[in-house]
């Protein structure tokens, strides 16, 4: 009998589904493959048969289960409450511990992300031969056919030059001047760090502006999604224990990357392997705080206090939900209450806000084929609100929407929302 | 076990990518929503047009292998289980809406198209399908009509049959016949169209099917009623429809349901009430108003101790959430649910409910009454675990007197879900071995050799 350790962990979930299949209606996967297996209430009822014993870990079983955006629409809608991220991820965990990571998530999780300085040595490697990938447009590359197996044609965004943990200082007074009324710890995340430092200098504009201290302590990681969630959970424990590590003496810790605030917050969800662990990440997640959940949760800050850049004046503007947001942290109302407040900027909602854009981390990889027939009903979406540009809060999001914006020829940029505020 | 060359062949017919056999894929259409059923297929084949459907059959009539259609395997019956192995014959792929036309009130539809999906398409055109089965996000036209699906609208609108004008069909012989057509009248000699209509899959496959449609209605009012007795609410539902209120929807939640509800998700339901009744009245606005004001009238007449109106369509939509939520609790609160569909005569809604309360002593065990009361057709869902074989089997002694109580009270042992496997044992209970014997000799008309969605219906 195979060791079944972070299944039986998971049994409980995986029984509260009733099999009604309610879970096909709101699946991104499902609706374009309609294949039973593609569904929550498919992958859920093979994970119970593997812990009765009557099924294993097979190849297929493994392509089954990776085949989950883990955007849990269908988590929001099941009429049995059954958390189907926790089964997904549960049986993806059980088949690292069964089988070990394939080779190349194996060197990439555990070699590259996990160490965040080898990992900025390989980016900033990798940007040496950006040259090779034809400018699309602005700061976006196009990956030329001969990556295809990368990228397949996609557009990805440049490198920065210089990483935002080489620009920012540790500690960052405020700048008025005075005694700080709080200190928060800024957890920059991958994205942010390697592709778009202005946003993290934003962040911390912004704060040290109203009167909070901010450190950036450089012992932070990689905040674990893309590892944890592709069932990597010994190296996810040590991201975790070395991110809870570098946020100590905060009030709070701030990330403006959806996906970032979520995976950090969820470090006692998924992970735990004892009650020390389960008590120490419970802890750590009450200090941690989307950007957008902060300022207006948190700081309380008035819709007169947001003002808009001038360079998006008489701009219409749409919202696109992150999963990590809108279904893992339930932020929903703050952003649009920051957007409602931007004067000079009209806001439209669009039809399908909170339909995933397809990324999912490296579900994209492997399905880019899905991912794109996925993002194009998003496009749509965007495309009936007519707005100028497409606003959200998690840098993944932002390059699946940029990729997307621009393989449709659609005039929409897409923000993330602090850029929009002075 | 189905022959290589079979596969083979099904391959040339709808393309290899259309044709499953992985293991993991026959054991992920093994099941639907039913818990106690389940046995796997020996192919999964995704067909996309007629044609390849009519040369499937063509094939497995040929072969004599059994085929068992299913489009979204929402069944609550075991209707679209293999149960004798076989061909499951899927169309989810065939999800086009061919045609919605506003001038004649009809739509043609593949068998694939999920009824929400429709929903919302039509929605943008004015017009809805009255026929509103509560497994609408993921059940499919095509399972739709060969159940005669049913949910809480048929008090004012009726059923499925009531909206199939014609349908296209490949039988089981792998011909293509059309039945009925696309007028609102037609006695074009034998009404064959509804021997199709809740023949659960058995006499051939819907490939096509042209619908009646309605306008949508421009106002919508939501009442609740409440009771300290439940048999009050069952003469509350006669009482207003005697007195010429038509409501929409009438459904009823009990004590159990209310306070779970109340737990999940807390909204001011009145937690002491013995059973509440939801209204909905639709039409004109200027009707709605009028019938509002006469359910108020007439529940508060005949014994409600407090009758609500929703003041707006938000409020009306945290009743209706309720409702919705009722399925959630029950099946939060046990392993095992049997959800029944028993239905009776109107007027016996009260001594229905008292049966089931006095069943639930009689066995102890959990059951909880939430329904349609509009249309006499109630869910009394029995709260067990299939692993625990001693509560289990009580649970099957009630529900089986459950059923036989209300064919007793002149109802039927199912009013939307059909008897599948699930009801098979209960049939003799309620047919005459003639009809039986009918129903057979029609079967073995269309199907001579018994591949059609065999072992189904019938022991």
């Amino acid at each position: 009998m195979e060791d079944l350790k972070e299944l039986k962990k998971i049994e409980q979930y995986a029984d509260q589904c009733m099999k009604c299949g309610f879970c096909s209606f709101f699946c991104p996967v499902y609706q374009e493959e309609k294949e039973e297996t593609a569904v929550a209430r498919g992958k859920n009822y093979l994970t119970k048969l593997v812990l009765k014993g009557e099924q294993e870990f097979t190849p297929k079983m493994g392509e089954i289960i990776g085949k989950c955006l883990l955007c849990k629409r269908c988590v929001a809608m099941c009429p049995a409450k059954t958390q189907i991220d926790r089964v997904v991820v549960g049986a993806r965990a059980q088949m690292v511990r069964n089988k070990g990571l394939p080779f190349i998530k194996n060197f990439a999780f555990r070699k590259v992300m996990a160490n965040r300085k080898a990992f900025g040595r390989y980016v900033k490697l990798a940007s040496k031969f950006q040259w090779l990938m034809p400018k699309t447009e602005g700061k976006v590359r196009h990956l030329p056919d001969f990556l295809k197996a990368l990228g397949q044609g996609r557009n990805i965004p440049e490198i920065a030059k210089v990483f935002l943990r080489d620009k920012v200082k540790r500690v960052n007074k405020p700048q008025n001047g005075k005694e700080p009324k709080m200190r928060v710890g800024y957890f920059m995340g991958c994205a942010t760090d390697f592709i778009y430092p202005e946003l993290g200098e934003k962040v911390i504009d912004f704060l040290t502006k109203r009167g909070i201290e901010v450190i950036v302590p450089e012992e932070q990681s990689c905040c674990g999604a893309a590892i944890y969630f592709s069932g990597d959970f010994e190296t996810g424990r040590m991201l975790a224990e070395q991110n809870i590590k570098a946020f100590q003496d905060v009030d709070y810790i701030v990330t403006a990357c959806g996906t970032c605030s979520s995976t950090l917050k969820d470090y006692q969800k998924y992970l735990p392997d004892n009650e020390d662990q389960k008590k120490r990440y419970e802890a750590f997640e009450k200090k941690i705080k989307d950007m957008t959940e902060f300022v207006i949760d948190v700081l309380k800050i008035p819709p007169e206090e947001f003002k808009l850049k001038k360079e998006f004046e008489g701009k219409t503007a749409t919202w696109h939900d992150p999963c990590h947001l809108i279904r893992y942290q339930n932020i929903k109302d703050q952003p649009r209450a920051i957007l409602k407040a931007l004067k000079g900027l009209k806001y439209v909602e669009m039809p399908n806000a909170d339909l995933c854009c397809g990324m999912g981390g490296s579900f994209s990889v492997y399905h880019y084929d899905i991912t794109k027939k996925i993002a194009d009903k998003k496009m749509d979406g965007i495309k009936a609100t007519g707005a100028d540009i497409v606003v959200t809060a998690c840098p993944g999001c932002m390059i699946n929407l940029i990729d997307n914006t621009l393989r449709s020829k659609m005039p929409q940029k897409v923000y993330h929302l602090l850029e929009l505020v002075e | 076990m189905i022959k290589e060359s079979v596969i083979a062949e099904l391959q040339k017919i709808v393309g290899k990518e259309n044709v499953k056999t992985e293991k993991e894929t026959l054991k992920a259409y093994s099941y639907d929503g039913t818990t106690s059923w389940e046995h796997e297929p020996d192919v999964v084949v995704f067909p996309t047009t007629t044609k390849e459907i009519s040369e499937i059959m063509k094939l497995a009539n040929k072969e004599k292998i059994p085929v068992t259609p299913r489009g979204g395997g929402t069944n609550v019956s075991g209707g679209s289980i293999p149960i004798m192995g076989g061909i499951i014959l899927c169309t989810t792929k065939m999800n086009k809406i061919l045609k919605i036309d506003k001038e004649n009130l009809t739509a043609t539809v593949e068998p694939g198209v999920v009824l929400q999906d429709l929903t919302i398409r039509l929605g943008k055109e004015g017009l809805f399908f009255p026929p509103d089965p509560q497994s609408f996000l993921g059940a499919t036209m095509g399972g739709i009509i060969a159940e005669n699906a049913g949910g809480p609208a048929c008090v004012k609108y009726g059923v499925t049959k009531q909206y199939i004008l014609g349908v296209e069909v490949v039988l089981p012989t792998g011909e293509i016949v059309n039945l009925g057509g696309r007028t609102l009248k037609n006695v074009v000699g034998y009404d064959l169209l509804h021997i199709f209509i809740s023949s659960e899959g058995t006499l051939g496959v819907i490939t096509k099917a042209e619908l009646k449609l309605n306008p949508l209605p421009q106002a919508r009012k939501t009442i609740m009623g409440v009771y300290d007795d439940v048999a009050k609410a069952g003469e509350n539902v006669f009482r207003i429809l005697e007195n010429g209120v038509i409501p929409g929807k009438i459904e009823l939640l009990d004590n159990w349901v209310i306070n779970r509800i109340e737990e999940m998700m807390p909204m001011g339901l009145p937690k002491d009430a013995d059973a509440v009744l939801l209204f909905e009245v639709d039409g004109i606005p200027e009707a709605v108003e009028k019938e509002t004001q006469k359910i108020v009238e007439i529940a508060k007449k005949y014994g409600a101790t407090d009758v609500r109106v929703a003041p707006d369509q938000a409020e009306a939509d945290k009743y209706w959430t309720a409702r919705k939520a009722g399925f959630a609790a029950v099946f939060g609160k046990a392993k095992t649910v049997f959800a029944e569909d028993v239905t009776v005569p109107r007027g016996q809604i009260p001594a229905l409910i008292n049966k089931c309360k006095e069943l639930a002593k009689k066995y102890n065990v959990e059951i909880v009454v939430l329904g349609h009361a509009g249309d006499g057709n109630l869910h009394p869902a029995i709260l067990t675990d299939i692993n625990n074989k001693e509560h289990y089997d009580r649970a099957v002694k009630a529900m089986d007197e459950i059923i036989e109580g209300a064919v007793d009270l002149g109802g039927v042992l199912s009013g939307e879900h059909g008897i599948g496997l699930e009801k098979q044992r209960f049939l003799k209970r309620q047919l005459e071995p003639a009809v039986i014997d009918m129903m057979k000799k029609i079967k073995a008309l269309f199907d001579p050799n018994n591949i059609m969605n065999p072992g189904k219906i019938w022991e």
